[in-house]
């Protein structure tokens, strides 16, 4: 740091005494970044910087690598209380609420124009504002999609290329395709595998395919026992407890690997993990819609870009230069190809390099085309603990230890008693 | 005092005393083997894993031996962060710390074990608490204070909190206790006290400990990660641990392959520098033997 | 002697102390401070500003259903870890103070090297070696006839399947203390000992376990203190799941610093656990000290 700053003095004092016709004021700006997806994004991302550094000689971002979502909010937190938050960052996109509690990041408001956002697709905007106002701009982001294994099901005497639409058909299919020990009975290979860990996030997408929501944010109301998501979950516990064809737990992590190694038929995963499934299976495999019930229904997820708060005015200026570099829609493009992410503008598919790309793979263009029956992520202020509330009952019911209404209506108590000053304004 | 000139291998101290209960040097094997293997097998999938390509890495029964075999893997971890620099900051910050730490620990704990003075029981206690207190408890209130210090985004940031270690005050402590009381009186005749018997003596004596706290100190230090991550920003000053995590993603899980690799790279200094030590183990035992 | 020089004496033992004192004020007692200051402000998502409020942060913490179960986690975290690896750690460091050949180095190795696999690379390595399909060990298991275990996936064998992982990395750590500890013996001991007849079992119940006992005490302290202090495992295996079936104390103190934004609970919290720790630490200190000889 020191030998850094002793360095840019020694460059000021050149610049200075070559009477460079300059803007002595080099504007740096701070940028954290974390990686959520496999592949080489880190170095990816230092290329962005670099360009959008050489094409703006007065502005010099530098790229910090923050770990994984919940280190880069950690990071976040600790600096923001340090005094020195970031100048732009990217954190999971539902802690907008806990962000503003902080009161961590700037309004958006002078920025953007209708313009602007109009490109970006609705349901990722969604989880950008707060209170009337924008907060962040959709740039890593994703949707759960379906998987399914196009062998297993001709084994099974399934049409590969059709994969359930529907909650019944799933039902069905997943009996199907479930393999059981002929003389243990005991499961070898699950019909459908409806990942854990972030299955607070997959059941807000029943619940939504059902035709209901938990959380509506902007409206200030949390129903979690509502008869549609009493009855999502009582799927749930169908497939995993009555006719065990899914495995009543998992973890985020280990069940795309059960895909690939074949030992679930069918499943529920973010598209954050078809770049690996593609690199790694060695079967045909089908992306489609999650299967429906009223409806098709998903809800996004991913990383926004956000403006540190109490910069000054031209860091401020600066980092949404930088913003609008990052989204652009040949970037956006640019991106999505790079980390598999889905790109969060329209026109971005418009862009040729884009075309050819989708052509060669469509897989990549499930997650666009649900973007349609799609909304935003569940979030609320002290969103974190309200999720483990969610999981907790979720895990309880599918192991068969409560009843789905019994679990969804204990949620709600202590729900209601953690957001009751939040509901009630 | 043991010999190392005898003509038959022997077991050692316990020789008969296993013989007695029946066990012979076989069955020790078998069991150390067998122990073995199953604390090595994770490293070795590892090991396996990381030569392999991400189509033969999730199959339906394990497959040990890589083919076809991928170098591939420690290619491409290479090209996604500074890990040779990485490599320079870990062994500059491990050092810096072990360094210190055995300076403020070794007085410490002499005090603690040779001297009596009022409150020493109190005094220590406050040195143990340092063990209890969770990592990250301290983490926001550290920042504050290195933030203060002008430190951030320094090595320096990421050795000063560990330079006083009640844990290491606490483990010498009990090494120190072993000695026994004649070695000091013997060495206040000759006018060695204080400072100079515990350096020229008490520590020498210790040395398997010291050894086996330094050991410790550098794997802990070698592999922490969110202290490093929260006060560091530039590559210039990162560390091994934050390589490797860009292997690992909440969204997607990890890529498993290059994770290995990155591993199997992180973790091998380690393994060179412990199978050097735990022969210095040995070693300190004679010199340690030959005073006794 | 004349009296400066007594007064030094005097003040001597605190001189060595100084420098360490003076780190872990900064490094220790300060965030310590900071925590228990905290704890008795509101601060959380609803509340921008601090607001004091006594020790409501320490009433809330007991009306959390969560917390109970975190208790819960975290003893049987303890006792489950504590003795086995107290015991494998004991053994093998008796066994590899043998001379048993060149193979010796293999075997330190292979149980040491856990201990420096690196927090998230071991967590990862484990989730996918606990996976109950395409696992190794189940893949073992059931050679043996064992049925399936679904391990993390299941709310009964999570933690087990945590526990034995971080048995697995940690007991070589307490392998190599003892290892230092047997190294502190006098060889001499055992020759006359064995001179004199002893059995295995009198050797070692008269030698090498009392003369361990300064290694014990410390072993078992550093045990529980480590056992208590679990947090990397279940961040990267579980992070707290199924059902906070592995939600474990210090993990909890995380999610209410950082993830909840609940900065006075998780104060309090902080706080709750040194001073059960620092209570049961004093209580085994006092208690196993006095059963060891010292002065050899």
């Amino acid at each position: 740091m020191k030998r850094k700053s002793i360095l840019s003095m020694a460059l000021l004092l050149v610049v200075l005494f070559s009477a460079f016709p300059v803007n002595a004021q080099l504007v740096r700006l701070t940028y954290y970044y974390p990686v959520g997806v496999a592949g080489p994004l880190a170095r990816v991302m230092n290329e962005y910087v670099e360009e959008f550094n050489a094409l703006h000689p007065n502005i010099e971002v530098v790229p910090v690598y923050s770990g994984d979502y919940d280190p880069t909010m950690q990071k976040v937190q600790t600096a923001v209380r340090g005094g020195n938050p970031p100048d732009v960052f990217i954190v999971e996109i539902s802690e907008l609420p806990t962000l503003l509690a902080m009161n961590a990041i700037e309004p958006l408001d002078e920025f953007v124009t209708d313009e602007f956002l109009s490109d970006f697709f609705p349901a990722f905007l969604e989880n950008g504002y707060s209170d009337g106002h924008i907060w962040g701009i959709p740039f890593q982001r994703s949707t759960p999609v379906f998987y399914w294994n196009k062998a297993h099901f001709e084994e099974a005497g399934l049409d590969p290329e059709k994969p359930p639409t529907t909650w019944d058909e799933l039902r069905e299919y997943a009996e199907k395709l479930t393999v059981r020990d002929p003389q243990t009975g005991e499961v070898i290979r699950w019909g459908v595998t409806i990942s854990g860990g972030w299955n607070d996030w997959l059941f807000q997408c029943f619940v939504r395919q059902n035709g209901s929501k938990l959380i509506d944010y902007q409206e200030r109301t949390a129903v979690f026992n509502s008869p549609e998501a009493v009855e999502a979950l009582e799927f749930w516990v169908d497939l995993t407890q009555n006719l065990k064809v899914a495995p009543p737990h998992s973890t985020w992590a280990s069940t795309p690997p059960d895909f690939v190694a074949g030992r679930t038929s069918m499943l529920y995963h973010s598209t954050g993990v078809l770049t690996f499934i593609m690199d790694s299976a060695q079967f045909d495999f089908g992306v489609g819609f999650l299967p429906g019930k009223v409806s098709y229904g998903a809800e996004v997820g991913g990383g926004n870009l956000f403006i540190g708060k109490g910069i000054p005015q031209e860091r401020k200026e600066a980092a949404w230069k930088f913003i609008e570099f990052l989204t652009t829609p040949e970037m956006a493009a640019r991106w999505s190809r790079d980390s598999g992410y889905v790109a969060t503008r329209k026109s971005a598919y418009e862009v040729p390099e884009m075309v050819e790309y989708t052509n060669e793979n469509p897989e990549y263009l499930v997650a666009r085309d649900q973007l349609q029956y799609a909304a935003g992520k569940m979030m609320s202020p002290a969103f974190q603990r309200v999720r483990e509330i969610l999981k907790t009952a979720l895990d309880e019911a599918t192991a068969g230890r409560t009843t789905p209404k019994a679990a969804l209506d204990q949620a709600q108590t202590q729900i209601n008693r953690l957001l009751g000053q939040w509901l009630q304004q | 005092m043991k010999s190392n000139t005898q003509q038959t291998p022997k077991f050692g101290p316990l020789e008969k005393a296993f013989r007695f209960i029946g066990v012979n040097r076989i069955h020790i094997h078998i069991l150390l083997i067998l122990v073995s293997g199953v604390t090595l097998a994770p490293y070795l999938w590892a090991l396996s894993t990381s030569l392999k390509y991400r189509v033969n890495v999730f199959t339906e029964t394990p497959q040990w031996i890589p083919n076809p075999v991928n170098l591939g893997n420690y290619k491409e971890v290479f090209r996604m962060a500074p890990f040779g620099l990485y490599l320079v900051n870990t062994i500059v910050v491990v050092v810096g710390i072990l360094a210190i730490q055995i300076l403020t620990m070794s007085t410490a704990a002499y005090a603690f074990s040779r001297l009596r003075f009022r409150g020493s029981e109190g005094l220590f206690f406050l040195f143990i608490v340092q063990m209890m207190l969770p990592v990250h408890a301290t983490i926001v209130p550290n920042y504050l204070i290195v933030n203060k210090l002008g430190l951030l985004d320094s090595r320096l940031a990421l050795m000063v909190p560990f330079w006083a270690t009640g844990y290491g005050t606490f483990l010498l402590r009990q090494s120190f206790r072993q000695v026994p009381r004649d070695f000091e009186d013997a060495a206040m005749i000759d006018g060695c006290s204080g400072l100079r018997f515990l350096y020229s003596i008490l520590l020498p004596m210790a040395k398997p400990t010291l050894v086996a706290f330094s050991l410790i100190s550098i794997v802990t230090h070698w592999n922490d990660f969110f202290w490093p991550l929260v006060v560091t920003d530039s590559p210039a000053v990162r560390t091994l641990t934050m390589g490797l995590a860009m292997f690992v993603q909440q969204e997607s899980g990890a890529d498993w392959t290059l994770l290995m690799a990155a591993t199997i790279f992180v973790t091998a200094p380690l393994m060179v520098l412990f199978l050097i030590y735990q022969r210095k183990f040995i070693e300190s035992f004679m010199s340690a033997g030959i005073k006794g | 002697m004349s009296s400066s020089r007594l007064n030094l004496t005097k003040i001597r033992p605190y001189l060595y102390l100084v420098p360490s004192l003076a780190l872990l004020s900064v490094f220790t007692y300060f965030p310590i401070l900071y925590s228990t200051y905290l704890s008795f402000f509101r601060q959380n998502v609803f509340t921008l500003e601090p607001v004091f409020d006594w020790f409501a942060n320490y009433a809330a913490v007991f009306e959390e259903p969560v917390f109970k179960i975190v208790v819960r986690n975290t003893v049987v975290y303890a006792l489950g870890t504590i003795p086995i690896t107290m015991f494998l750690a004991l053994l093998m460091a008796i066994l590899l103070n043998e001379q048993l050949g060149w193979i010796r180095d293999i075997y330190r190795v292979a149980c040491f090297y856990p201990t420096m696999i690196p927090m998230a690379a071991a967590g990862m390595l484990a989730v996918w070696l606990f996976n109950p399909g395409i696992g190794l060990i189940n893949h073992y298991l059931k050679m043996f006839g064992v049925p399936t275990i679904e391990w993390l996936y299941d709310m009964k064998w999570a933690l087990p399947a945590i526990m034995l992982t971080a048995i697995w990395k940690n007991f070589g750590y307490f392998m190599l203390i003892y290892l230092a500890g047997l190294q502190n013996i006098p060889g001499e001991l055992y020759e006359s000992a064995s001179i004199e007849g002893c059995g295995f079992w009198s050797r070692l119940r008269y030698i090498t376990l009392p003369l361990l006992g300064p290694t014990t005490v410390f072993v078992v302290i550093q045990g529980i203190i480590t056992s208590f202090q679990v947090f990397d495992l279940v961040y990267v295996m579980t992070q707290g799941g199924p059902a906070d079936r592995t939600n474990v104390f210090v993990y909890y103190i995380y999610q209410n610093a950082f993830r909840f934004w609940d900065f006075g609970q998780a104060s309090a919290l902080t706080v709750m656990f040194v001073i059960v720790l620092l209570i049961l630490v004093f209580i085994l200190t006092r208690f196993m000290e006095r059963r060891v000889h010292y002065e050899v």
